[in-house]
């Protein structure tokens, strides 16, 4: 058995778990990658490329061997770590990247074809022939490699996203970490401690030290009690701080129940983002390895994590382990694992001349050269001096020293420094200006300055802030010196793996070296080496030593590659952060929407807003049999259609007038008062940007409208106008697009419909007539907006009336005008209203149009400057010969096509020849045919001709003919009588 | 009295309301909205005996809010007065500025809490990137909510008034909902 006694595991509770199929036990406390070992299982996993059979290498997040799918069904996640994934009863993960079971991987037969699989290989092999590589190359390699597999179901759980602010975010709670927070918390600042692990504690968890001479759980235990009393911390444990951004905000992913058993009650994970006024990083510290030959068998992993699984996790790889080491760290393991009764075979020391610290024998000098056993390690080669002999044992740790977890330094651009003394390197002065590194993140690695470190970076980033805080009584700890050696790798014939996820080797590096691929980052991407899932957090140090050895470079010549977000991965679920689906964005609903929805209205997105596209009713087969009638009950009766959706803007104060004269192109000042006017925006380019409406309530009053796409553009140029471009004109802007329902109410009887719902309001022609507006009340009391204007070329008014009564009003309508012919229409008969009376909308001001194609050349008034007036008057624009026309087929049974581009009938159908293009159209109920609406060059005198629209896309080919845009009523008497 | 039946932002013929463990949501439909902005040059107003609050600003009289939306902006709160023309009595007590009727340009859904600040903060934490310790009473403040704009007011250390606009009453009462309802489901 390989459960050794102690440890961090609550004994008292038995967890049931399966791996591949088959139960396990373990305990709360326990990692399954601990509980796996507990079980005497090394095996975990197959590597990347040559399906080399795999061990847990470490006990944290930086594991790049034992990945496995946890759960099942939906909630299946590929490539989670065996040594992050808490265990709880009912757990179940399986191996992945394999094909047959662990023991026996049919792909593995890629590891004895590895000399073809070299750094490179892909690059150079698969060019060839180049047909292969879609069909036969790529799927190939997907299979092989790809890692885990996805279930290929939608996730069934919730995430959540959140902010919080502090004052210090301490990132890490191991020694430094939790001295920081100490400190800080103890001054009444407001303080995060966030940590990966789901204990507070970093290494003190893994560590035999005893701090005031106790455990160091005592200690923590304490610590945890007080910062349960302190309501200005928050101590945030399976919490990864997984990125540095601007400002001092952090990405942080909390997992809320990922360590229970699913279905969860609460979300899966939160993804916050933490403003921090300052931060202190406390991340501790990854070991290296020294890679040899045939370093991956399964037992071998750093010596660190062996120790962590002794001293926390009571389980030990092996009965019979042996330790590699380049300084006095290795030996510590030995100590440990001894004293918790497993045989140490040996501490094999690269350093000549040491000696052992206990009873464990040491090969001095000495390095591995080679490991046998290639499901579990069974036989280690030892070679000194030139001499080798073969060492028996279950499992080896290594050590190689210590590199300091400076990525969230790093976020930034931070260029970390190369320390001589502690062989690593250590964040430098670029980071970001409001971090602070402590404790082993920072190359104190001693708990005696991890502790100390931490509390004083604490009362330097308190003190930057203007707060005072004390020094707390620290506890006596154990600071022994670094001894150690430089000593990269074994030299030898046989492959040694640097990076283990993605099965590159010192080989490759040497490969990589010899074809010139020396710059680091250049390193990188040939060998793939740091571009695991992993990031490389076991093996870029380690890269860049050999390179350097290769090039004859320093280490910190030879550089660093970039760091960037995440430190670990995070599911996209989280950072997606909420919903998905119909709430994935927020909804407009107008206020007549609920009336429509009862009468089976069929919507229609228009951004955000969701418009009644049409009403269909009993009998009708197709969208377009609807919005005929639809069309017809309009011109014939009286259509009402909800337009709250249009964008207003409520323009008050003694320059109103002026301002608007300033913005839109046509004047505005001049405008009487009870009247509107159709007002043309531009762009400072000179081209259209919106059109709309205006209406003059009083002498320093207008309410204007925008189109419903551009009401946000619009209100946002008008104040930036009235702030930035004309502040000294007396000018107040609000929109008031949602507070007003207004419903178009269009038709030869919509006079007589509205007759009957205002309040003895003279609706006659003369005392209202076209373009008239004016404040009223209507359906006794309510008060209201009437504006006489025309989208349709009916007869027609919008009428407006408090959000509330929107509903109530158009059913209202409905009812009283039922013998009126009162119809209810949406976006698609309203598009099609329009297209017949030949109005612009969206389709035609599509930003590359001018006032002149729109056929509004002279409303831009020369008699005063607006925005964009002058721009369109210079010769690019002005020379413009495309205008707006009508377009109908010459035999009615064609479509036009809107999107089709127009050229001579005879010409031949080129960029050159083009002669403009349709940008709206339908079936027009009225004409009998489909329409079109088109910019097309020297249009007015081409009306009367024929025109090719043609579509090559689809092969399309339509004979049209020029016509006016209005189609319907061209003379505009429908609407002034 | 007009002869039309209102309905609520939400869609409803009451205002719609909802409790998750300490906090309760409820549309607050009597709630009458009108903008004030001065016109250039003018003072600053009393309107209806209200101190008009200074920006990040919030202050309550008899009956009557007001909360700071700008330079020279405020939008005033009449309780229960959503009926009435609100807009006309304050421009008549205000005549020399802009005054624009608002009530149902909005939806308020005010938030309370049965266990004091803490669930209120928690939401806060959920939903909108400010810091809720330094959000207390006669805080407001305008920020986006799940890709909607609205207005945050701290009413009371137990009480949260979210305003948003009133077209997306639907989505913003189900961010609001969802974010109380998780709280509710966290582990202990």
């Amino acid at each position: 058995m390989t459960r050794l006694s102690g440890g961090l595991i609550d004994r008292s509770q038995t967890l049931r778990f399966t791996f591949d199929g088959k139960s396990y036990t373990g305990h709360p406390g326990d990692t399954l990658a601990s509980a796996l070992l507990a079980n005497d299982v090394r095996l975990m996993g197959r590597s990347f490329k040559y399906h080399r059979p795999r061990g847990v290498f470490t006990a944290g997040s930086e594991e790049p061997n034992a990945l496995v799918e946890l759960r099942t069904g939906a909630r299946q996640e590929p490539n989670t770590r065996a040594t992050m994934a808490e265990l709880f009863d009912g757990l179940s993960a399986n191996s992945q990247n394999r094909v047959g079971s662990l023991n026996f991987d049919l792909l593995a037969v890629n590891d004895l074809a590895s000399p073809f699989f070299a750094a490179g290989f892909y690059y150079k092999t698969f060019m060839w022939p180049r047909a292969f590589w879609e069909k036969l190359y790529e799927p190939m390699i997907r299979r092989a490699a790809g890692l885990g597999s996805l279930s290929m179901q939608a996730d069934p759980d919730a995430y959540d996203k959140g902010f919080l602010h502090c004052d210090l975010l301490v990132i890490g709670g191991g020694a430094a970490g939790l001295a920081a927070a100490l400190t800080a918390a103890r001054s009444g600042a407001q303080v995060i401690l966030a940590d990966e692990d789901f204990r507070l504690g970093g290494r003190l968890l893994s560590e035999s030290h005893s701090l005031n001479d106790a455990p160091a759980t005592d200690w923590i235990a304490a610590l945890e009690a007080e910062f349960a009393s302190l309501p200005n911390l928050r101590v945030m444990r399976r919490t990864t701080v997984f990125g540095t951004f601007d400002h001092g905000i952090y990405g942080a992913v909390e997992r809320v129940s990922d360590h229970l058993a699913a279905p969860f009650a609460a979300v899966r994970q939160t993804l916050w983002r933490i403003t921090a006024k300052r931060a202190i990083l406390a991340a501790g510290a990854t070991e290296r390895h020294i890679p040899f030959a045939n370093n991956d068998r399964p037992g071998i992993m750093l010596a660190g994590a062996m120790r962590s699984y002794a001293n926390r996790f009571a389980a030990s790889p092996a009965d019979r382990v042996a330790i590699f080491t380049n300084n006095d760290d290795g030996h510590r393991t030995a100590l440990d694992l001894a004293a918790k009764g497993v045989e140490i075979a040996g501490v094999i020391d690269s350093r000549a001349g040491v000696r052992a610290l206990g009873q464990y024998p040491v090969f001095a000098g000495a390095m591995v050269s080679d490991a046998k056993g290639r499901l579990g390690l069974t036989r280690l080669q030892v070679t000194r001096d030139g001499q080798s002999h073969w060492l028996d044992c279950g499992a080896l740790g290594i050590a190689g020293g210590w590199n300091p977890n400076v990525h969230l330094a790093s976020h930034h651009r931070g260029r970390p420094v190369w320390d001589e003394t502690l062989l690593s390197f250590v964040p430098g002065q670029d980071g970001p200006p409001v971090m602070s590194v402590a404790g082993a993140a920072a190359g104190k690695g001693s708990t005696h300055a991890a502790l100390t470190s931490g509390a004083e970076a604490a009362l330097a980033a308190l003190s930057e802030l203007g707060r005072t805080a004390t020094l707390p009584d620290l506890p006596r700890a154990e600071d022994a010196p670094i001894n150690q050696q430089a000593f990269w790798h074994v030299p030898g014939k046989g492959r040694a793996w640097v990076d283990f996820q993605n099965d590159v080797t010192v080989k490759d590096i040497k490969l990589a070296h010899q074809e010139n691929m020396r710059p680091v980052e250049h390193l990188k991407r040939w060998t793939t080496l740091g571009m695991a899932t992993d990031q490389g957090k076991t093996a870029n140090v380690t890269a860049l030593a050999v390179m350097a050895e290769l090039t004859g470079k320093s280490i910190p010549e030879t550089g660093t590659t970039i760091f960037r977000p995440p430190y670990t991965g995070v599911a996209l679920s989280v950072l997606g952060g909420g919903d998905t689906g119909k709430h994935f964005r927020p909804t407009r609903l107008t206020p007549t929407h609920d009336w429509a929805k009862a009468q089976g209205a069929v919507f229609v997105e228009v951004g955000q807003w969701m418009r009644a596209q049409y009403f269909p009713r009993a009998g009708e087969t197709t969208w377009r049999e609807t919005v005929d009638r639809e069309v017809l009950a309009t011109r014939a009766g009286v259509g009402l259609c909800d337009v709250t959706t249009l964008g207003k803007v409520d323009v008050q104060g003694a320059d109103a007038g002026e301002f608007l004269n300033r913005l839109y192109a046509n004047a505005m000042a001049s405008l009487k008062v009870g009247m509107v006017r159709y007002g043309l925006m531009l762009r400072e380019d000179g081209h259209a940007y919106d059109d709309g409406t205006c209406a003059r309530l009083a002498e320093d009053h207008y309410v204007v409208t925008t189109t419903t796409a551009q009401a946000g553009p619009v209100y946002r140029h008008m104040e930036y106008a009235r702030q930035c471009l004309w502040p000294e004109l007396d000018v107040q802007l609000i929109s008031t697009t949602d507070a007003w329902a207004q419903i178009s109410v269009a038709g030869p009887n919509a006079r007589a419909l509205l007759e009957r719902i205002v309040d003895g309001f003279d609706l006659s022609n003369t005392a209202f007539p076209f373009m008239a507006c004016t404040e009223l009340t209507v359906c006794k009391g309510l008060r209201a907006r009437l504006f006489r204007i025309s989208f349709s070329g009916e007869l027609a008014y919008e009428i407006a009336v408090p959000a509330r009564y929107g509903n109530a009003l158009m059913a209202q309508m409905i009812e009283v005008g039922a013998d009126l012919g009162a119809t209810p229409y949406g976006t698609e008969a309203l598009g099609v209203l329009r297209i017949e009376k030949g109005h612009a909308a969206g389709n035609e001001l599509n930003g590359q149009t001018t006032a002149q194609m729109l056929g509004m050349g002279k409303m831009v008034s020369t008699k005063k400057d607006a925005i964009g007036a002058v721009m369109s008057r210079r010769e690019g624009l002005s020379a413009e010969r495309r205008i707006l026309v009508g377009l109908m087929p010459v035999d009615a049974s064609q479509p036009v096509v809107a999107g089709s581009h127009l050229f001579a009938p005879d010409a031949e159908q080129k960029t050159e020849t083009d002669l403009g293009w349709i940008t709206s159209a339908c079936f027009s109920p009225h004409v009998g045919s489909g329409i079109g609406l088109g910019f097309l060059a020297d249009g007015t005198a081409r009306i009367g001709q024929e025109i090719i629209a043609a579509n090559p896309l689809q092969g399309q080919s339509v004979r049209l003919r020029v016509v006016s845009p209005h189609f319907v009523d061209p003379e505009g008497g429908r609407l002034r009588d | 009295m007009t002869d039309l039946s209102p309905i609520t932002a939400l869609g409803g013929a009451v205002p719609r309301s909802v409790s998750f463990g300490a906090l309760s949501l409820s549309e607050n439909t009597g709630l009458a909205l009108a903008s004030l902005s001065l016109r250039r040059g003018a003072s600053q107003p009393v309107p209806m005996g209200l101190q008009l609050p200074g920006p990040g600003g919030w202050t309550a009289g008899n009956g009557v809010a007001a909360f700071w939306t700008g330079p020279g902006q405020w939008m005033l709160e009449g309780e229960g007065r959503a009926e009435e023309s609100f807009a006309r009595e304050l421009k008549s007590r205000a005549p020399d500025c802009s005054v624009t009727e608002q009530t149902d340009g909005f939806v308020a859904i005010e938030i309370a809490s049965a266990a004091g600040p803490e669930p209120i903060r928690a939401l806060m934490r959920k939903l909108v990137n400010i810091d809720a310790a330094g959000f207390g009473p006669g805080c407001a403040t305008r920020t986006g909510l799940e890709h909607m704009t609205v207005f945050v007011i701290r009413r009371a250390e137990d009480r949260l008034a979210i305003i948003g606009m009133r077209s997306l009453a639907g989505s913003l009462w189900h961010a609001l909902a969802q974010a109380a309802a998780r709280l509710e489901g966290e582990p202990a």
